[in-house]
């Protein structure tokens, strides 16, 4: 259950990091918004045995992360999260992939060992690289985003009013676990033969509490909608950094630096 | 189950995106044009979500095994609040948990939707928990209806992670191994988490009968055939998949050509990097890249992530020094 404790540590934990004030954090979200999906989908276009074009792609995360003075344990304590999935299908490669590749010195490099770091690589690079999006971006302007690029108001609502109910949700939901220890000491967890009250009964205060929110809507003059706000457009030297990272991510693509520079050294 | 972005090619990330973002479209549209959709449902809709996520996190002990478990909620949702907003919340958390939490990834976000939203909401729920729960709800009814529901539901969207990674092509586990490994364990997963979804809304119904009824007395998805709607979410992603391999087999000529015109030659082309993004679009798992320069390049590589380092660390420097002044 410590997971909850966690979880409610970690939003504030971005929140706080979000409301930053360096170059990246005063970029328009719709900039970091494409260059992050830039990014990611050609680090993820690497064939499975291109590991020496990827490793200078880790240039992205790093000077990023610099510049936005973003930390990096929360990033890791995160990237726990997504990497042993990764480690399962790439395992896999070793077992499955072992004819040799190459040579470095005398140790014999397959082509599973190859594909088992690229996936790992390609996984720390495209979950830093989200985060650090997310991390840079406070949760207003990310809504703000999705109005100016036409999403329905319905789930712009719904995103950033289930965002905004999480922790409502997690610290009832401690408070109940509480509760439940205390009248069964020694648990570890729920009891399963309890779980139908358990979460019944989460779900039901839950509810109530959406009367009580809706309410408070309403007397603010809640209309259904949430076009309130303003568009605007990204300005134009933000056009230009978008248009040089993508040239130097594409280039970066199809001319293996990695080689390159072992080429010149050996 | 959630997917992560280094699992997925890009071709098979955007056509799943695709089919998703068509799939809530689609959802937004029905919701609206239900006869009796209030504005009170989004508030309800939005603390559902944040419930879900809470209750993904509740680990309970399963008897007999030693070990614990937790829910998904797709069944669960769409039960509580109806198919449509159901997806859409669901949605709207799996892209909260993508952000935030690194809990899948951005470009995979259409996959995970999919296999966790669109297929327990749209597919599970109205083909197999409402035949078998009925209009007239009884507690045996729930039970049955919920347990089949999510295990077939959680077969289903296994059976999707695993169709949508060897498809991209990332791993070398052999699709019918995969399979073989994925499916048994979410069949126990299913079963434990069906019996537990089956008890919240028992209780539900008992302490506030009116929730259950009203989702229950509704005609089946709004009077919309469930054929029809497999129907027009097959064709699309056949038709998705069809332009993009045609997109995907013509990239590589366009940019060879654009080398010869550039460059003279297309000789760059043949040295990995093109037949490169032609062997991952397509999934040609044959291709072995030229590795006369393995070694090379990964000591290269090594090199190139040491020069970052430096540089970061040059920045940090610059940048804290710039505060210590200031």
């Amino acid at each position: 259950m410590q997971g909850l404790t966690k979880a409610t540590y970690g939003f504030h934990r971005l929140d706080s990091l979000a409301r930053g004030n360096t170059a990246i954090h005063k970029m328009d979200p719709m900039t970091k918004t494409i260059t992050t999906l830039i990014y990611v989908v050609i680090v993820v276009s690497f064939g499975r045995y291109d590991l020496s074009g990827l490793m200078p792609f880790v240039f992205y995360p790093v000077i990023l992360m610099v510049i936005s003075e973003t930390p990096l344990k929360p990033l890791l304590t995160r990237m726990a999260i997504a990497l042993p999935f990764c480690i399962f299908a790439g395992a896999a490669n070793l077992i499955f992939d072992k004819e040799t590749a190459f040579f470095i010195g005398s140790t014999s490099v397959s082509f599973g060992m190859i594909s088992f770091f690229s996936i790992i690589l390609k996984t720390i690079l495209t979950v830093t690289a989200v985060l650090i999006l997310a991390a840079t971006t406070p949760m207003a302007q990310i809504s703000k985003q999705f109005v100016r690029l036409k999403v329905p108001s319905l789930i712009v609502l719904l995103f950033s009013m289930i965002y905004r109910y999480i922790n409502t949700a997690l610290e009832e939901t401690i408070s109940m676990y509480t509760a439940y220890r205390l009248r069964a000491p020694g648990e570890k967890a729920v009891k399963m033969k309890d779980m139908g009250a358990f979460t019944g009964q989460l779900f039901l205060r839950s509810a109530d509490r959406s009367e009580r929110i809706y309410a408070a809507m309403k007397c603010r003059g809640f209309s259904g909608d949430y076009d309130h706000i303003r568009s605007g457009n990204v300005p134009r030297g933000e056009w230009l950094y978008i248009f040089i990272l993508t040239a130097s991510l594409l280039v970066l693509r199809f001319f293996n630096l990695s080689v390159f520079i072992g080429g010149v050294l050996s | 189950m959630h997917m992560a972005d280094a699992l997925v090619s890009p071709a098979v990330g955007v056509t799943m995106a695709a089919v998703s973002v068509g799939a809530i479209a689609y959802s937004v549209v029905k919701m609206k044009k239900e006869e009796d959709f209030d504005e009170k449902k989004i508030p309800l809709m939005a603390v559902s979500g944040a419930f879900v996520f809470a209750a993904q996190m509740i680990n309970f002990t399963i008897p007999g095994t030693g070990s614990s478990g937790h829910i998904g909620g797709g069944i669960l949702l769409a039960a509580l609040l109806g198919p449509y907003p159901a997806l859409l919340t669901i949605s709207a958390v799996l892209l909260i948990q993508c952000l935030f939490f690194a809990d899948g990834g951005l470009l995979a976000l259409g996959c995970n939707i999919f296999n966790m939203g669109i297929i327990p909401c749209l597919f599970a729920y109205p083909l197999i928990f409402k035949p078998i729960a009925g209009k007239v709800l009884s507690n045996g009814r729930i039970m049955a209806a919920s347990v089949f529901a999510v295990v077939i539901g959680l077969q289903a969207g296994a059976f999707g992670v695993v169709l949508e990674t060897s498809a991209s092509s990332v791993t070398a586990l052999p699709f019918g191994t995969f399979l073989l490994l994925m499916q048994p364990i979410h069949l126990a997963i299913g079963i434990v988490e069906g019996i537990v979804t089956g008890m919240v809304l028992v209780f539900v119904r008992s302490m506030r009968p009116e929730i259950l009824k009203s989702s229950a007395e509704k005609k089946s998805l709004g009077g919309v055939s469930i054929k029809k709607t497999i129907i027009v979410f097959s064709a699309a992603a056949l038709l998705i998949a069809g332009i993009l391999s045609i997109f995907a087999s013509s990239f590589p000529d366009g940019l060879e050509w654009a080398m010869e015109k550039t460059a003279g030659t297309a000789e760059l082309a043949n040295n990995g990097a093109f037949k490169d993004v032609a062997g991952s679009l397509q999934g040609q798992t044959a291709f072995m890249p030229d590795y006369d320069s393995g070694a090379a390049g990964i000591v290269g590589g090594l090199i190139t992530v040491a020069l970052t380092g430096i540089s970061g660390a040059i920045i940090y420097l610059f940048k804290r020094k710039k505060a210590c002044k200031a």
